[in-house]
C-alpha cells in the first residue's frame, strides 16, 4: 500500500487504519470497494483460486476447448443465470471484478469514489478502450447499459440488485468518461453489484436487443461462430486494451471454443481424459471424484457460499409456527450431513444465510443435533404425537439427495416423520413448496442474498425470490442498517444480532456450505473461474 | 405399384398431421413451466410471463397449432393491417419487416413512451425517426399502435393505457402505461417450410435439425452398413445346420449381444478401448468439425450400435434360415443332386431373407431414433439426443420438427421394404 493512496480515503476509514482498528487485509478490501486502490487490489488478483506464483513466461497462441452449454443469448442484461453470461463474457466486459478475498478492482472502470454518506458514487470510465467494431468506449455506453438494467420492460436480473436503490433518473453524466450515480439509500455494495454476471457493458451505438446480431464488446475476444446447442468459437482481437506480461496486448490465447456436450457428465469426463477438451464448465462433485487419482490433472477447490437451504414456508401450516420451524432445525445433524452430503468438503452452517468467509460474518456456535429439544418444541406447539411432513428436492442434485436421506433418518427421533419427494421438476415450483431444499449459489456479500432472498418490498410483501415468505420487522430493520454500513467490523455488530434473529425465527435451516472444484489439465494456466462459474480467459495460456 | 406409393405418401401426410397434433397436446399437458426450464430456475414470474408472451406461448393451444402449421404472418397482417416481408440479411439472420407505402422496410421501437420508426436503408444502415403521430385511438380513449419490433414480432403497443401490463419493478407491480401488450411471433408455418424457432436457442429449428439429422444418418448408416452383411451372413451360417456346433456358438454370441443394452456395451467399450488401452477416444467432441473429420471418434459408437444390431438380426436370420432348410423343396433340391452351395445360395437364402429384410428396414428407423442411448453415452450430437433434450426442455418447435423427421424416415424405410419384397419373392404383389 502506497502512502499517497490514503489521502483519498474517507477520514474515518483512514484514521481507523492508522489507529490500528482495521486489519491490513480488511483495509485493502474496504478501500478497494471504495475504489481507492484499484491498482493494488488488481495486483493481488488471481485470488479466485490459490495459484502458485507465475514461474514461466506465458506462451502465446493455441485454442482452449471448454465443454459448456451453448445457450440462447439475446440481451445480455436479461441473463437469468451464469451459463448464459459465460457466452457473452469473453466479448462484453464488466465494470468491476470481485476477487476471492472480497476485494474489488476495476475492469472498465478506472476508479470510483463514493461520497461519505455512500449515496453519491462517482464512476471514472477507463480511457483508451475501444469496442471490437472500432467505436470508442465512453461514459455513454455505461449510462446506456445501466438504463437497460433499470428499464422494467427489459426484465433484467440486475434490477433485483440495483432496483431497490437506483432508478434510471439517478444517473448523471459529468464528463465524456465520468458519471455519477445518486443512490436512494446508502449502499456499500454497488461496486460488487456491478460485477454481477448479467452486468456486461453494451455498445450504445449498435446494440439493439440481440447481442448475436451486433456482438460488439470491449473484451479480448470476438465471436466467430455461434451455433446454439452446438458450439461457440471466439477469436482473439489484436487491439485489446490490457497488456500481457510481455508488453503485447492480451489475450495470450488465439481462440476459445465452447462445445455443447449436453447434460450427461460421462462423455465430458471421457473427453477431458482424452484431451479433447481442456475444461468442463459447470462441473460437479462427480468430476472431481473421477480425476482424483490422475496426476495429469490438478483439482482445485475453493470454499464457497454455495449451500442447500432447507426452506420452510412461514406462511403455511405447520411452518407458520416458529416453534415447529425451530424444532425441525434442531433435527439437523450437521456434522453427519456435511460428511455424507459433500464428503466433508465444506463448512458447517447455523441456519443463518451468512457465509463464514463473508467479511462481516459474526461467529456463532454450531447448534448440536437435539431431538429431545425438537420433541419438546413440537409438544409446546401442540403436536405431542409428532408431525408428518413431505420434503421436496431436486432429484438430480447429488448432495441434496443425500442430505434429504440423512434428515429423514434423524428427524424421526425428533418427532418428524419425513416423506421424501425427489422431483426433476423442483425448479419449476421452487418458491411454492411448503418444505424443500433449494440450492443457493455464491455471492461475495451476505447482504446481497439477504436483500434478494429474504427481502420485502415497500408494502412489506415478500419479494419474488423470498421463498420462505418470512417477514420479520426486526430482521428487515437490521438488514437495512447493515446494507448501509461500509466498515465490516461495524457491520458485524449488526450481523451478530441479525444472525441470531434469522437462526431463531427464520424459515431456513443451513447445515453446510459446499466447496467448488475444478479439474484442470496440467498444461492449462491462469484460467480464472469465478465462484459463480463465470470464466475469465484473457490471461489464460496453454503450455 | 405407383398407386400403392401414392397411397403411402397420402398416409405419410396424414400420419404427420396426427403426430404433430399429438405432440402439441402432450407437450401442452406435461407439467412444468417452459420459461423456467429455458431461462433457468432464478427467473422471476414476470420474466417468465414476458418470455411466454414474446414467444406466443400465452395463446391457446389450438391457435398455436394453427399458426405453427399455416404460419402467423397472414394472421398478424390481418390483425395489424401491415404488409409483412421476411428477408435474410448478409449475416444470415432472418428478419421480418413491414413494407411501407414507398416500398421501404420499416419496424418500430418504443423509447421512453415515444414511438420510433426505424427504416431500413441497407444491411448496416437504418434511419430512426421519432413519430408519435402514428398512434391510433380506440373507443376507450386508449392510444395504441400495431407494429413490427426488431425481434420478429408483430406487437401491439399501448400508450397511457388504463390496463396495467406485467412489468414489475423494485419488488412491486409498477403501473407501466406505455408497454407492449401483445406479441405475435412471426413464422411462415410448417407447410410453407418453416418449422419456426427453437425456444431453447432462439434460432431457426430447421438449420439445427438438418445438422443433427445428418450426424445421426452418418452414424446409423455406418452402423447399418457394417452390421447388416455380417449379421445376415452369420445368421445364414448358423441356420444352415440347426443344432451344429457353429449354430450353437453363433446363437449364444448373438443372444448375448442382443440382450445386453447399448448403454452397458457402450460403457464397457469405453472402459476397454478408451480408458484401459487408450486406443480410441471415449467421447465424441465435434465442436465445429464434421463427423468425417474425426472418424476415430465414430468407431466406438458404431461398434456399440453394430453389436446390438448383429445380435438381433443374426437371430432372426437364423430362425428364418432354419425354417427354410427344413422345407420340402430344399430336401428335393438336395436329393436331385444339385450342388450344396447352389442349394443354399440359389434356393434357401433367397427365401430365408424375406423376414430379415422387414426387420432390417424397420431397424434403420429404430437405429435413427433408438441411437439416443448411444448418442447420450458418447455425447454424440445427433437427432435422438436433440429430441430428448428438446423434450426435457419442452422446446415445442424442436420436438415437432424432430418428430416429423422421424415419421418421414419410418414411413419411407417401410416403403422401401415394401418395394424390395416383390423383387425377392415374385408371389408378393401389390394392388
Amino acid at each position: 500500500m502506497k502512502k499517497k493512496d490514503s489521502y483519498e480515503l474517507p477520514n474515518e476509514v483512514a484514521s481507523m487504519y492508522q489507529r490500528g482498528k482495521l486489519s491490513r487485509r480488511e483495509f485493502v478490501r474496504l478501500s478497494s470497494i471504495l475504489g481507492l486502490c484499484g491498482g493494488v487490489a488488481a495486483t493481488t488478483g488471481g485470488l479466485f483460486f490459490p495459484q502458485p506464483a507465475l514461474a514461466a513466461m506465458p506462451r502465446r497462441g493455441g485454442e482452449i476447448k471448454i465443454s459448456l452449454p451453448v445457450l440462447r443469448v439475446t440481451h445480455p442484461s436479461q441473463a437469468t443465470w451464469t451459463p448464459v453470461s459465460c457466452i457473452t463474457a469473453p466479448v462484453a466486459e464488466y465494470l468491476t471484478r470481485v476477487h476471492g478475498d472480497g476485494s474489488v478492482s476495476g475492469i472498465l472502470l478506472e476508479s470510483w469514489k463514493p461520497s461519505t454518506d455512500l449515496k453519491t458514487w462517482t464512476l471514472n470510465v477507463r480511457r483508451g478502450v475501444t469496442f471490437n467494431n472500432g467505436d470508442a468506449f465512453t461514459a455513454d455506453d455505461v449510462i446506456f447499459t445501466i438504463k437497460q438494467w433499470l428499464d422494467p420492460a427489459i426484465q433484467s436480473s440486475m434490477i433485483n440488485y440495483l432496483g431497490p436503490y437506483l432508478s434510471s433518473t439517478d444517473i448523471e453524466k459529468t464528463g465524456s468518461h465520468q458519471l455519477k450515480l445518486h443512490l436512494k439509500k446508502a449502499r456499500f455494495a454497488l461496486p460488487v453489484h456491478l460485477a454481477e454476471f448479467a452486468a456486461n457493458i453494451l455498445n450504445h451505438r449498435t446494440f439493439e436487443g440481440d447481442f448475436i446480431k451486433a456482438p460488439h464488446g470491449t473484451g479480448p475476444f470476438t465471436i466467430e461462430t455461434y451455433r446454439p446447442g452446438e458450439v461457440c468459437i471466439y477469436k482473439a482481437r489484436p487491439d485489446y486494451w490490457a497488456k500481457g506480461v510481455d508488453g503485447k496486448p492480451l489475450p495470450y490465447l488465439d481462440s476459445i471454443k465452447f462445445i455443447d456436450m449436453g447434460y450427461d457428465v460421462t462423455p465430458k469426463i471421457a473427453a477431458l481424459k482424452d484431451g479433447e477438451i481442456n475444461l468442463i464448465g459447470l462441473g460437479g462433485q462427480e468430476i472431481m471424484q473421477a480425476f482424483k487419482n490422475d496426476s495429469r490433472f490438478i483439482s482445485r477447490s475453493i470454499e464457497t457460499a454455495d449451500t442447500g437451504v432447507l426452506r420452510m414456508r412461514t406462511d403455511l401450516k405447520p411452518w407458520s409456527d416458529e416453534r415447529v420451524r425451530l424444532a425441525f432445525k434442531n433435527c439437523q445433524h450437521r456434522e453427519k450431513i456435511l460428511a455424507l452430503a459433500v464428503e466433508n468438503m465444506g463448512l458447517l452452517g447455523h441456519d443463518a444465510h451468512i457465509f463464514p468467509k463473508h467479511p462481516a460474518y459474526c461467529k456463532k456456535p454450531i447448534p448440536p443435533y437435539d431431538p429431545e429439544k425438537s420433541r419438546a418444541l413440537l409438544n409446546q406447539a401442540g403436536y405431542p404425537n409428532g408431525l408428518e411432513v413431505t420434503l421436496n428436492y431436486h432429484a438430480d442434485t447429488y448432495d441434496h439427495v443425500r442430505y434429504a436421506k440423512v434428515l429423514k433418518e434423524d428427524c424421526l427421533a425428533g418427532g418428524f416423520k419425513v416423506t421424501l419427494n425427489p422431483t426433476p421438476e423442483y425448479w419449476d415450483k421452487w418458491t411454492e413448496y411448503d418444505l424443500g431444499i433449494t440450492q443457493w449459489i455464491h455471492n461475495p456479500i451476505a447482504t446481497t442474498y439477504l436483500n434478494v432472498g429474504y427481502g420485502v418490498d415497500q408494502q412489506g410483501k415478500p419479494l419474488p425470490w423470498n421463498e420462505t415468505r418470512w417477514v420479520d420487522s426486526e430482521f428487515q430493520q437490521l438488514l437495512e442498517q447493515a446494507s448501509g454500513i461500509l466498515d465490516a467490523d461495524e457491520r458485524r455488530k449488526v450481523m451478530c444480532k441479525l444472525e441470531d434473529v434469522m437462526a431463531q425465527r427464520g424459515g431456513i435451516g443451513i447445515s453446510y456450505w459446499t466447496n467448488k472444484w475444478w479439474v484442470i489439465p496440467e498444461n492449462v494456466h491462469d484460467i480464472r473461474i469465478r465462484a459463480d462459474y463465470l470464466f475469465e480467459l484473457e490471461k489464460a495460456w496453454l503450455s | 405399384m405407383v398407386k400403392y406409393i401414392i397411397r403411402r405418401v397420402y398416409l405419410l401426410l396424414l400420419t404427420m398431421i396426427i403426430v404433430s397434433i399429438v405432440v402439441f397436446l402432450i407437450t401442452e399437458a406435461s407439467p412444468g413451466n417452459v420459461a423456467r426450464k429455458i431461462l433457468g430456475p432464478f427467473v422471476t414470474t414476470e420474466q417468465a410471463t414476458s418470455f411466454l408472451a414474446q414467444n406466443g406461448l400465452d395463446k391457446p393451444v389450438y391457435l398455436r397449432y394453427f399458426l405453427w402449421l399455416f404460419g402467423s404472418d397472414w394472421y398478424a397482417e390481418q390483425k395489424s393491417s401491415l404488409n409483412l416481408k421476411r428477408i435474410v440479411t448478409s449475416g444470415g439472420f432472418q428478419e421480418w419487416w413491414a413494407v411501407g407505402k414507398q416500398g421501404n422496410l420499416q419496424h418500430w421501437d418504443l423509447q421512453e413512451g415515444n414511438l420510433v420508426t426505424v427504416t431500413r436503408l441497407s444491411d448496416k444502415e437504418v434511419e430512426r425517426r421519432m413519430d408519435n403521430s402514428q398512434w391510433l385511438t380506440r373507443q376507450e380513449g386508449e392510444r395504441y399502435f400495431w407494429g413490427v419490433d426488431n425481434a420478429n414480432h408483430v406487437v401491439l403497443w399501448i400508450k397511457d393505457g388504463q390496463k396495467q401490463s406485467w412489468t414489475f419493478n423494485q419488488g412491486s407491480w409498477a403501473k407501466q402505461n406505455d408497454a407492449p401488450v401483445e406479441y405475435i411471433p412471426l413464422q411462415k408455418g410448417f407447410i410453407r417450410g418453416d418449422p419456426g424457432l427453437s425456444l431453447r436457442t432462439g434460432r431457426p429449428v430447421a438449420r439445427t435439425v438438418t445438422i443433427m439429422l445428418r450426424n445421426s444418418m452418418i452414424l446409423a448408416s455406418i452402423a447399418f452398413v457394417v452390421a447388416m452383411p455380417i449379421a445376415i451372413l452369420l445368421g445364414i451360417l448358423a441356420g444352415i445346420k440347426e443344432g451344429s456346433r457353429q449354430d450353437r456358438t453363433l446363437s449364444i454370441i448373438g443372444l448375448a449381444f442382443a440382450v445386453i443394452p447399448e448403454f452397458v456395451t457402450g460403457v464397457f467399450l469405453i472402459l476397454i478401448f478408451s480408458i484401459w488401452l487408450e486406443w480410441l477416444p471415449g467421447a465424441v467432441v465435434f465442436g465445429d468439425l464434421n463427423p468425417w473429420n474425426r472418424l476415430d471418434m465414430l468407431v466406438l459408437p458404431v461398434l456399440t450400435l453394430a453389436l446390438v444390431e448383429i445380435g438381433y438380426v443374426l437371430r432372426i436370420t437364423r430362425a428364418s434360415m432354419v425354417e427354410v432348410m427344413r422345407s420340402a423343396y430344399i430336401r428335393t433340391a438336395v436329393l436331385n443332386g444339385i450342388p450344396y452351395w447352389k442349394v443354399i445360395f440359389g434356393y434357401a437364402v433367397r427365401n430365408a431373407i424375406i423376414a430379415p429384410i422387414t426387420i432390417v428396414m424397420l431397424h434403420f428407423n429404430w437405429l435413427l431414433g433408438g441411437i439416443v442411448v448411444v448418442e447420450y453415452v458418447f455425447g454424440y450430437p445427433g437427432l435422438g439426443k436433440y429430441l430428448l433434450d428438446a423434450a426435457l426442455m419442452r422446446d415445442i418447435n424442436a420436438i415437432v420438427a424432430g418428430s416429423m423427421i422421424m415419421v418421414v424416415v419410418a414411413v419411407t424405410t417401410q416403403l422401401i421394404a415394401d418395394i424390395v419384397y416383390p423383387l425377392l419373392n415374385p408371389r408378393i404383389r401389390y394392388k
